[in-house]
């Protein structure tokens, strides 16, 4: 035995000075478990790893022993965390998902406190669109040498349907669809951020969808239970967590203490761009639209559910869900699943706001533009005419307050996006047009007899007048912008 | 051999200090006397000639625990596996320094290191881009395994069941296409379930000393799990 070059456990090259001829590795390996974790040989009667690191559970009768309540069906699925299973609770006779642990996830003293919290608190999550959770707990495993193994588990809604990987990898999602599993996982998102929980690990195979369209998003909160375990596991690769990863928000991987809910709406950002168009969002993407037949209207929401920036991202889930329908109900009709009881929409302070804005905009660009009309062409005479000082200081004055007024407008349009873009061309041709009409309006009483000039006679007054009221229609149609092109835009979709 | 395995402890080491007894000297010794080869190789990194990396090797084992280096350890300092690196690395520098005056083989010889054997080992030992630190960490879980292995041979040798060991060691890192509990039971003479369970015994045991030996290189017993974690990496290099 110790003449051999390869471990014949992992395949790997021995060193010359392996001990015993023993690979080091896989001494280390089976050194770093402790009697409470997975076995790296066969006992079918606990949990095991075998050496590519997977998980090998037990065998099913070995399970069954320990939930005398339940009928243990068959394997739904098995992931980084742990395995699946179809079972029914017996004396309610329904269908319930039984979902044990990795005990290497488990393997820490802390554990069975935090999963009880955490449990508890997942327990509350009662939302249409959340899986619910019946109850938890712990049991223990004997295997082949007497040797004891506690596996944790959590009894969860059964949904009998598919996770949003198989929808996607079956080519099932048309936009109707995707509309609608888009607005339910908002739904659900800020329902449980509303509670204070984050789910941390959003990802296409956590979504579910059932038979009747209904979304349902498991394992909220369990990376949170799961955190140190998979970190180590990222170090040491010993197992495959990096499909989780890219749809981990950048504060995230980066192991940031401050992680919120923020980096659910990042994860969330990730499935929509990989809904839309079939691939992740990796370096520097382009947007949507540009890598599929994809309304442009996407590219907004996607971008900004993708800033790297948490404090540039949409702040909240409902945020999402209004600016995904408000794009939508024009030419989409949206899904029964859209429009449910107990959808929480609140009464958003994002809509209220920019209307109420605008009219305030609205007033202080009439009033500034009015007390620049004015004030400018009276600097302008008084400098003309040296005698008329007072002038001179009341033009100063109104052209100040004029310019505050447009700039404060204009300062809150730019934060608020306008639906309509000013025609700047035509506004300046307005603004001169109302300049030069004030300033022979306001000359004429300054030249000669005084107020007798005016009179219909005197030429001054149509050209002045004319330019007065032409410059200001001239303004504020080039104010309003071009109300057709944007609707042409809602409509090329 | 095994009374001393069990007494000597790296943090009664560092404790006694300046007021070291003959009892942590010696304690001092014997966990020199495991962990000398990685230092060995790490020289061999470092050093360029064979010669030169024994003299250099020898020499500082020599004053190592002739000056009673702990006393300047202070507990901070942490686990043995990086004062002993630190130190050598410490002296090497000085070595340097005094290259010229200090004549070849001058060190007093106070570990038999069998260099003979170790060069055996470490001619043929690939290095595949690891830096000296590196390859030093990785020598040392060698030494650290090899030090329980000869333990567990060493216990079933007074029990009577050197063939078992032999038999079984394998097992302990789990099954394989060499050979199966059924063979293996069959030339021991016993049933598969025997065999199974005495594997497992075997496996428990291992886990048993591993922690107890890492102890013996860490200051406190908080600090294994994360030892055997750091080296598990280590290998994974």
């Amino acid at each position: 035995m110790t003449s051999l070059k390869t471990c014949p456990t992992c395949g790997e090259e021995l060193p010359s000075n392996a001990p015993s001829g023993i690979c080091p590795k896989c001494l280390m390996q089976v050194g770093m478990e402790s009697e409470n974790q997975p076995r790296s040989y066969e006992d079918p009667r606990v949990a095991t790893v075998d050496q590519g690191g997977r998980f090998r559970l037990p065998e099913l009768a070995a399970l069954a022993s320990r939930f005398p309540d339940l009928e243990i069906e068959d394997l739904l699925g098995q992931g980084g965390m742990g395995a699946v299973y179809r079972a029914k609770q017996i004396r309610l006779d329904r269908q319930v998902a039984l979902k044990i642990i990795r005990p290497d996830s488990a393997d820490d003293p802390s554990f069975a406190k935090r999963f009880e919290r955490e449990a508890r608190t997942l327990a509350r999550l009662n939302h249409p669109n959340i899986v619910a959770i019946y109850d938890f707990g712990d049991v223990t495993l004997t295997g082949d040498d007497g040797a004891q193994q506690t596996l944790y588990y959590f009894l969860m809604e059964y949904v009998a349907g598919a996770n949003m990987r198989q929808l996607m990898q079956g080519g099932e999602l048309n936009a109707t669809r995707s509309l609608s599993i888009v607005s339910q996982i908002c739904d659900a998102l800020q329902y449980a951020h509303d509670e204070g929980i984050v789910h941390r690990d959003i990802k296409p195979e956590n979504i579910l969808v059932d038979v009747h369209g209904r979304l349902k998003i498991a394992d909220f909160g369990l990376a949170k239970l799961l955190t140190e375990q998979v970190a180590e596991d990222v170090l040491t690769g010993t197992h495959q967590v990096m499909g989780t990863l890219r749809y981990m928000a950048p504060e995230q991987m980066a192991g940031s203490h401050s992680v919120d809910h923020r980096a659910d709406i990042y994860s969330m950002g990730v499935v929509f761009y990989e809904m839309l168009t079939g691939d992740l969002p990796v370096g520097r993407f382009e947007p949507p639209s540009k890598r599929a037949t994809v309304d442009e209207q996407w590219d907004e929401v996607v971008l900004r559910a993708l800033e790297a920036e948490p404090k540039r991202r949409y702040q909240s889930a409902s945020d999402v869900k209004l600016d995904v329908e408000k794009m939508t109900s024009d030419n989409l009709v949206p899904s029964p699943d859209n429009v449910r009881p107990n959808d929480k929409v609140r009464p958003d302070a994002r809509i209220a706001k920019p209307s109420q804005a605008s009219t305030i905009n609205f007033a202080l660009i009439t009033l500034g533009t009015t007390q620049l009309m004015l004030g400018l062409p009276l600097v302008f005479i008084a400098l003309m005419v040296p005698t008329q000082l007072v002038f001179f200081w009341i033009g100063l004055g109104l052209t100040l307050g004029g310019a505050g007024c447009c700039a404060l407008a204009f300062a809150d349009g730019a934060r608020i996006p306008r639906e309509t873009e000013p025609l700047y061309g035509m506004l300046i041709l307005g603004g001169i047009m109302g300049f030069i009409g004030t300033v022979i309006l306001i000359s004429i009483p300054l030249t000669g007899h005084g107020f007798v000039n005016f009179h219909s006679n005197n030429p001054l007054i149509w050209v002045g007048g004319g330019l007065f009221l032409g410059g200001g229609g001239c303004s504020s149609i080039a104010w309003m912008g071009e109300p057709a092109a944007s609707e042409a835009t809602v409509r090329k979709s | 051999m095994h009374d001393e395995f069990q007494s000597t402890q790296w943090s009664e080491v560092i404790n006694a200090g300046r007021n070291s007894s003959p009892e942590s000297r010696q304690a001092l010794e014997s966990l020199c006397r495991v962990y000398w080869f990685p230092l060995y190789a790490y020289a061999r990194r470092r050093v360029p000639t064979v010669d030169e990396a024994q003299d250099v090797t020898q020499a500082f084992f020599a004053d190592f625990l002739e000056k009673n280096s702990v006393a300047s350890a202070r507990p901070e300092r942490g686990k043995f596996r990086a004062f002993l690196l630190a130190s050598f690395k410490n002296f090497l520098s000085k070595y340097w320094e005094k290259k010229r005056t200090l004549k070849r083989g001058g060190g007093q010889t106070v570990l038999s290191l069998n260099f003979e054997l170790a060069d055996s080992q470490l001619r043929i030992e690939p290095t595949g881009g690891l830096t000296p630190d590196q390859l030093y960490d990785q020598q040392w879980v060698i030494a650290l395994l090899g030090q329980i292995l000869n333990r567990l041979k060493d216990e079933a040798e007074q029990n009577g069941k050197s063939d078992q060991f032999r038999e079984l060691k394998g097992f302990i890192v789990g099954d394989h296409q060499e050979s199966t509990y059924a063979q293996v039971a069959e030339r021991l003479d016993m049933t598969e379930a025997a065999a199974k369970k005495s594997a497992s015994r075997m496996r428990k045991r291992y886990r048993e000393l591993l922690r107890e030996e890492i102890a013996r290189t860490v200051l406190g017993p908080e600090e294994v799990e994360d030892e055997i974690h750091n080296l598990f990496a280590v290998l994974n290099l």
